[in-house]
């Protein structure tokens, strides 16, 4: 039992949720403790994550750190945790994002500011525990779980239209979950029919005898979920609402994690689960992303709300990694995986941006700025590098992830990667017309004259960011050396026959 | 027999006959002894608290009394703790917010505790004949019990319940007399071993099953429900909601588990996705908590419907949902009753602002809704996880895949509740009048939905033992 304390991964989903709880102790008039408090739990977090990072040998294959606590063992469920490199790498993630998204809520939450941490808190402890599940029920334990939060951020301390988009996102996230429920049920007693054993645990549940028949209905099943939270085109209608209205450090994580869930789902349950069907499904799958490419770098170009460009431009993002994740190819998998991690900081800052912004003027229109560049010199470099991030200019973090996507799966759907090129070319131009028209230019408003630039409390929250941003463009093969034997993992059971992935289109 | 499976029973029938005692108690002793009046209330609890200290762990052994009319064993001992439990937070409701006048006499506490008494012989009973007789002695007084406050909607309630709950015992009847004509013996252990039924049996079974799911509240037979719950005292719709319907579930596995295919498993079939099907559907159109809450309990009596497909592993897992759905649909109801100005109770809107003005009571309400929605971690997601694994171990998934299906869309409804609480400003000055008790039960159950399925391992292994019993 103290192994619940002691190894990492269990660490990380138990002191969010345990900190979010003792926030109960401390008293609601207290801000300044609360917001300390906060803060100081995810840092904390973040350290664990650290130790985390240390343990993990780059060089192992399949689950490490693996803790197992039987749970109900008459139904075969174990608290099961484990990671690899893809786990790893977007667990690191959450916990950067984690004090930023604190941070960035010091000012701009103002009410009911203990509930709204212990919501952040507990929506962490969720998060962790999806991508450090090993155990099905697990999982659905934690991607379900994790609504409560998400939807009490998005309604409570929301925009204007915070109800609509709150239900819209609880409901459509739940009406794509609840028949992945019926299919890791029907698993669970496929396996149990063959082999005796009742077992939620997702290594032992690889590689089952299903048929291919079953395997259509039950890949359909989980993908309509995961579609959903990617989210692909055309399930993408709640992330806009849901991004525009959520608070700033909800946009940061719907974005930044949350989305990166979907993707998850795919490497870590649907394809290796069910390869036959993945196989039939993927280049349709990968023809959806590659839509939403297109098709969102449009619509973000026709909006006049910076937030909602930013989250238009999520649905592109994440189609490209969808393609990536969907032609099996190494090169390609391992950009997507590193690609998340990239859209995770790069959007997120983004949103961070536009935070600040919204603070100052409670506009988040493109119109309302020009020529930030003269009052607010810090906070447009800032804006510029991250910008850039997010349009993949070589040097910084999403140049790598983009390029290796669009080469990998060039091998396997060359006509798609092809049309996914377009998305980067569009990217670069409605993100840098977005950049020009609120950076440069002259001072079309005269209450903008008096913007103050970064504060040190926003320089903290953005610097993170920054660094891993420069820090993967510059030098990507630590963290693509951590993802390697994953990625390498999630091809197999791909291919459960194929011993060479490289060579599977060549013959 | 031997001695100790005797010792057992005795102690175990203890607490039936402690209620019987109480329940004369309460409506004779205050005609004679002056200073009681007032008093019934806590003699009824202290009963009903005194029958909970006689439960003891069951031995693994099946006790029949009176010619096997009633049977004791682990399955019956889980329900009646079950029974006696929910007995106890209706009593404290009841004390704390008196339904009846200040003048009536103990005629509440009597017909309360009668119909507790009918629910313990309608779990423990043996044959169909005293079936009918316990569900007689339960229902009975409810219909007084509905209509207790003699206001209008009060007597619409008991009208309506006393008209159609009069239609579902007479088909009752009239299935038990069929069935009787072909077998002598209606004891459900020999009706197991009677065979596939002929045609005029069928037909008694389907009589017998439709009285029952009256009770238990199966779409097409719901239709006293709403009525019902909203006129009804709000501890009394809450005693419907937990208790009454955990005695129709009983029978209706008892007379499910005969059958192990043929026409009346596709009787059930269709009860099972027509409830689910229709009493979610028509939830979302409810304005008022207490209808919202009725037509809740419908839909969940669908989906425990749908895990009597997974076999003896889904009747475990009915017998853990019984108590979780309590726990939830109680504190429902105990926070209705303390925003309640009306006899039909809150409207839903009139619970706007709640997360303001009572937090900690918004928290609560906000658990229950997520429970009943079976949203994790909370143990109404445990209770649905359970129920339809162990249909789909059995090959039902068509039916459980139209459950969860209709569980999202019950989403929607909960979350309402919600939006309300925590998104919408407080209109007028709420009514609100504290009382300690109701506010002890609602935390009470908010503690239970929330630990009750993160550590369900302990009652998941007494419903295990329970679960071979029957």
């Amino acid at each position: 039992m103290t192994e619940l304390l002691t190894n990492p991964l269990s660490l990380l989903v138990l002191l969010p949720a345990a900190a979010g709880l003792a926030l109960l102790a401390v008293p609601v008039k207290k801000t300044a403790a609360l917001k300390g408090f906060a803060l100081a739990a995810t840092l904390l977090t973040l350290l664990a994550a650290l130790f985390l990072y240390a343990g993990f040998d780059p060089a192992g294959r399949g689950m490490q750190l693996r803790f197992t606590l039987p749970w109900l063992p008459a139904y075969g469920i174990n608290y099961a945790l484990g990671a690899d490199g893809i786990s790893l790498l977007l667990i690191m993630l959450t916990a950067v994002l984690m004090p930023s998204a604190v941070l960035a809520s010091f000012s701009y939450i103002k009410e009911g500011q203990r509930a709204y941490y212990m919501c952040l808190l507990f929506l962490e402890a969720s998060m962790m525990g999806v991508f450090a599940a090993l155990d099905l029920f697990v999982f659905y334990l934690f991607w379900e779980g994790m609504l409560i939060p998400m939807y009490f951020l998005i309604g409570v301390w929301g925009g204007p239209r915070r109800v609509y988009a709150a239900l819209k996102f609880f409901l459509y996230t739940m009406a794509g979950s609840v028949l992945m429920l019926v299919a890791i049920l029907w698993v669970v007693a496929a396996h149990h029919a063959q082999t005796g054993a009742w077992t939620f645990l997702m290594p032992e549940l690889y590689g089952g005898a299903l048929t291919p028949d079953a395997q259509f209905w039950l890949f359909a099943a989980f993908g309509l979920a995961f579609a959903v939270k990617v989210p692909l085109f055309p399930f993408h209608t709640w992330l806009p609402d849901a991004h525009v209205e959520a608070p700033t450090a909800g946009s940061v994580l719907l974005a930044g994690v949350l989305l990166k869930m979907g993707v998850y789902g795919y490497l870590r349950l649907a394809v290796p689960l069910f390869p036959a069907a993945a196989a039939v499904f993927a280049p349709w799958l990968a023809a959806l992303g590659v839509t939403g490419i297109v098709y969102a770098s449009l619509v973000a170009w026709a909006q006049k709300d910076i937030k909602k460009m930013v989250a238009y431009s999520s649905v592109a993002h994440l189609g490209l990694v969808i393609l990536g994740i969907m032609s099996f190819e190494p090169a390609a998998v391992s950009g997507a995986v590193l690609q998340l991690v990239n859209h995770g900081l790069s959007t997120g800052a983004l949103f961070l941006l536009v935070g600040v912004l919204y603070e100052r003027r409670h506009s988040r229109l493109i119109e309302d700025y020009g020529g930030l560049a003269k009052v607010m010199p810090c906070f447009s470099a800032v804006f510029m590098i991250v910008t850039l991030s997010s349009i993949g200019l070589p040097g910084l973090n999403g140049f790598v992830g983009e390029a290796l996507i669009l080469f990998g799966s060039f091998r396997v759907y060359p006509w798609l990667a092809g049309a996914a090129v377009s998305g980067v070319v569009l990217s670069a131009v409605y993100m840098l017309g977005m950049y020009q028209q609120v950076v440069f230019g002259p001072v079309r408003h005269p209450e903008n004259r008096i913007l103050p630039d970064l504060n040190p409390r926003e320089w903290l929250y953005l610097l993170p960011l920054l660094i891993f941003i420069a820090l993967i463009g510059v030098r990507p093969a630590p963290f693509l050396k951590r993802a390697a034997a994953a990625v390498d993992n999630y091809i197999t059971l791909a291919h459960p026959r194929a011993a060479a992935p490289w060579s599977q289109n060549e013959q | 027999m031997n001695s100790e499976p005797l010792a057992y029973a005795a102690n175990a029938l203890a607490g039936p006959l402690l209620l019987a005692a109480a329940a004369f108690a309460c409506l004779l002793l205050p005609l004679f002894i002056k200073a009681l009046r007032g008093t019934q209330g806590v003699i009824a609890l202290s009963a009903a608290l005194a029958a909970l200290t006689f439960l003891r762990r069951p031995p693994m052994a099946e006790i029949g009394f009176f010619g096997g009319t009633l049977i004791l064993n682990p399955a019956s001992a889980y329900l009646w703790a079950f029974g006696f439990a929910v007995l106890a937070v209706i009593l404290v409701l009841s004390l704390a917010r008196p339904p009846a006048g200040e003048d009536s006499g103990g005629e509440y506490y009597f017909l309360l505790l009668m119909a507790s008494l009918g629910l313990l012989a309608l779990i423990a009973a043996g044959d169909l004949f005293t079936a009918f007789i316990a569900l007689e002695l339960l229902s009975l007084p409810l219909y007084a019990l509905a209509g207790i406050r003699r206001s209008r909607p009060g007597l619409e309630a008991a009208y309506k319940y006393f008209m159609l709950g009069a239609f579902g015992s007479a088909a009752t009847v009239m299935g038990i007399a069929l069935l009787n004509s072909v077998y002598p013996d209606l004891a459900f252990a020999a009706l197991m071993k009677a065979g596939a039924p002929e045609p005029l049996a069928l037909a008694g079974f389907v009589l017998v099953i439709s009285g029952f799911a009256f009770k238990t509240a199966l779409v097409p037979f719901h239709m006293w429900v709403p009525d019902a719950y909203e006129g009804a005292p709000t501890a009394i719709s809450a005693f419907m909601g937990a208790a009454v319907k955990a005695g129709g579930v009983i029978i209706l596995w008892r007379l499910f588990r005969i059958f192990e295919y043929g026409p009346v498993r596709e009787l059930f079939w269709w009860l099972a996705a027509l409830t689910a099907v229709a009493a979610n559907l028509m939830a979302l159109a409810q304005t008022g908590l207490k209808r919202l809450l009725a037509y809740s309990s419908v839909a969940h009596a669908g989906y425990i419907t749908v895990a009597f497909f997974g076999g003896q592993r889904g009747f475990e897992a009915v017998l853990y949902y019984l108590p979780v759905y309590a726990m939830a649909t109680i504190g429902a109801f105990a926070v209705a009753l303390a925003l309640e100005k009306e006899e039909r109770g809150p409207a839903i809107e009139d619970l706007a602002g709640l997360a303001k003005t009572r937090p900690w009571l918004a928290a609560a309400m906000a658990a229950f809704m997520f429970s009943l929605a079976g949203v994790p971690p909370l143990a109404g997601f445990f209770a649905k996880f359970f129920a339809f694994s162990a249909a789909v171990n059995t090959g039902s998934t068509g039916l459980v895949a139209a459950a969860v299906i209709m569980s999202a869309v019950s989403m929607y409804y909960y979350l309402k509740v919600t939006v309300v609480m925590y998104m919408k400003p407080a209109q007028a000055a709420q009514e609100y009048r504290p009382a300690g008790a109701v506010e002890a039960v609602i935390f009470l159950m908010a503690a239970g939905v929330l630990l009750a399925g993160l550590f369900a391992r302990p009652v998941l292994a007494l419903a295990a033992e329970a679960s071979r019993w029957f």
